[in-house]
């Protein structure tokens, strides 16, 4: 999916804060994509405005073509073709790894499906995707496991799974690799740029994350500040305004 | 964006200074308001104290009546007769609490579903949903009640019916208050990946709400005890209805083995549905706006 933003500006009016300013950014289909940018830059803000769940008070936003703010049906076209990682904790309590899995797919349930789901099964179509997946994250002998018996690393993963397997044309991740530990993130990472996605956009505050995409988009108090292909030094001290980057080792 | 208002809200943004607009500042009442108040407040009281007559002289004034009542009541009939009765009585007491629980759950759980701000239920829908709860709760069971009688006739069929309308009502404020009070985020997650509202609401809202749903049923359980006991004085059924016939006829010792079994009635419920509850563990998720919010409307009733 191709994603178009044209003087984008978001205001939290309840905050008093301009979260984005102006945005222009153009991501073509099939591109692998770094936002980079200290907490609060307007990263997630960026990916939310991308599935209509932020409605920008000016600007242009496209998503092949799909306006997220026309209407229910573009939006929801937009929501079904993508997958997103998220930093934050957002699987339901309560329920399993695999019921959690698979209730991010709904669209295309038939009514047997419902109960399948709920009784712990899985419905066919997603049965072998599912394995497979979950064997790839190391998460298939965690299925049967309730959501709050999991550690951080292993819901993240969960979270990841949820959101490859619908096959996603667009992926998102928003600081997905932060809650796991070097080598699990490197491996996430890996997964995330190996997916099947069309495109793929993953936000971060790490340089070595954002240094293995082949393109950069550095933001900074709601404005892009730096989008191209290498991160130069001095762009760095740019982006964290003299504050040290965070590098992992 | 609707055209019309994107071109509005550009030039808005076009003109607005883009430095952070500061926090509103929280209005205080001035100190003269806050004592006024507090006047009106003591004034209410001593109005309503005034009012209704209530005070030391008015219970000296019943002390005989109170003393005849009490002397009476003792020993409490224990005869085999009455007993079979009472025990008839008391089964039938738990059978319109329980078949009010369920009329008032089917009723009044899609009601809480629908009034629940985070499951986004079309305006009209909500509001109506809103108001029918309001109405029903508004209603006392014991209005409830005479209604019933007059119309299905004496007997616990009343009982179930005005019960469960009543609990439908409290049942959708404040089960809707357990889905408000949700963790956002895997809502969020959800509405994301394009689900609709009814799968969000049923897999993302409801599992997370659940034990404090069933928390909430158990206590209104209780609730429809002790409010079968009370409508049952108008003819509804139950031990109720039989406290209503042994008070009008002066049967006091057959009050007695009624008020005792009411009591036992009442504990052996409680005991039940606390028990059910710590195990939900449904207290440990809930949040304190939750519990004051709740407080506040067991208080109400």
């Amino acid at each position: 999916m191709d994603i178009r933003l044209a003087g984008v500006t978001v205001d939290f009016a309840a905050h008093g804060v301009r979260a984005l300013d102006d945005v222009e950014l153009s991501i073509a289909e099939g591109e692998q994509v770094a936002l980079l940018g200290p907490s609060g830059a307007g990263k997630s803000t960026l990916l939310r405005i991308i599935l209509g769940a932020i409605q920008p008070v000016a600007g242009e936003v496209r998503v092949s073509g799909l306006d997220p703010f026309g209407g229910s049906r573009d939006v929801t076209r937009i929501r079904r073709a993508t997958g997103m990682v998220r930093q934050r904790d957002d699987l339901v309590r309560g329920l399993t790894a695999r019921t959690n899995i698979l209730i991010g797919h709904t669209h295309g349930w038939r009514p047997g499906d419902w109960w399948h789901v709920l009784r712990g099964r899985v419905p066919h179509r997603h049965l072998q995707r599912l394995h497979t997946l979950a064997v790839r994250h190391d998460i298939a002998q965690l299925l049967s496991t309730r959501i709050e018996n999991l550690s951080g690393g292993q819901r993240q993963r969960v979270a990841l799974v949820r959101a490859l397997l619908g096959k996603p044309r667009l992926l998102l991740a928003d600081e997905a690799t932060s809650g796991l530990d070097p080598a699990r993130a490197a491996e996430a990472l890996a997964h995330l740029r190996d997916a099947d996605a069309a495109t793929l956009i993953v936000t971060t505050h790490d340089l070595t994350v954002a240094r293995q995409f082949p393109r950069v988009v550095a933001v900074r108090d709601g404005r892009i500040v730096f989008d191209g292909p290498e991160l130069p030094e001095e762009a760095v001290a740019d982006i964290y305004g003299g504050r040290p980057a965070k590098v992992n080792s | 964006m609707s055209s019309s208002t994107a071109s509005e809200t550009s030039r808005i943004t076009a003109d607005r200074d883009p430095r952070p607009t500061p926090p509103p500042v929280r209005h205080v009442p001035k100190r003269s308001l806050r004592y006024m108040l507090l006047a009106g407040c003591v004034a209410a009281v001593v109005w309503s104290v005034w009012g209704t007559h209530i005070g030391l002289a008015s219970l000296i004034e019943g002390r005989e009546g109170a003393a005849r009542l009490i002397s009476g009541l003792f020993p409490p009939d224990l005869g085999g007769s009455l007993l079979s009765r009472v025990g008839t009585a008391v089964a039938q007491t738990v059978q319109i609490s329980i078949a009010s629980l369920v009329l008032g759950a089917i009723m009044g759980l899609p009601l809480a579903v629908l009034m629940a701000a985070n499951v986004n239920a079309p305006g009209w829908l909500s509001g109506t949903a809103r108001s029918i709860a309001t109405g029903l709760r508004g209603v006392p069971e014991l209005l409830w009640g005479l209604l019933f009688v007059a119309t299905v006739g004496l007997g616990p069929a009343a009982g179930v019916y005005a019960i469960s309308l009543h609990a439908a009502g409290l049942l959708a404020k404040l089960c809707s208050e357990q889905l408000e009070a949700v963790d956002p985020a895997p809502v969020e997650a959800m509405r994301l990946t394009g689900a609709g509202r009814t799968a969000t609401a049923l897999l993302a809202i409801f599992p997370q709400a659940r034990a404090n749903i069933a928390s909430q049923l158990l206590y209104q359980w209780e609730c429809n005890i002790r409010s079968s006991v009370v409508i049952g004085f108008v003819g509804a059924g139950g031990i109720g209805q039989a406290l209503g016939i042994a008070m009008k006829l002066f049967r006091y010792q057959e009050m007695a083995t009624l008020l005792i079994a009411v009591l036992v009635l009442v504990i052996a419920v409680d005991r039940i549905s606390r028990a059910f509850r710590g195990r939900l563990g449904a207290a440990s998720h809930m949040t304190n706006r939750t519990l004051i919010r709740q407080l506040i409307s067991w208080s109400r009733r």
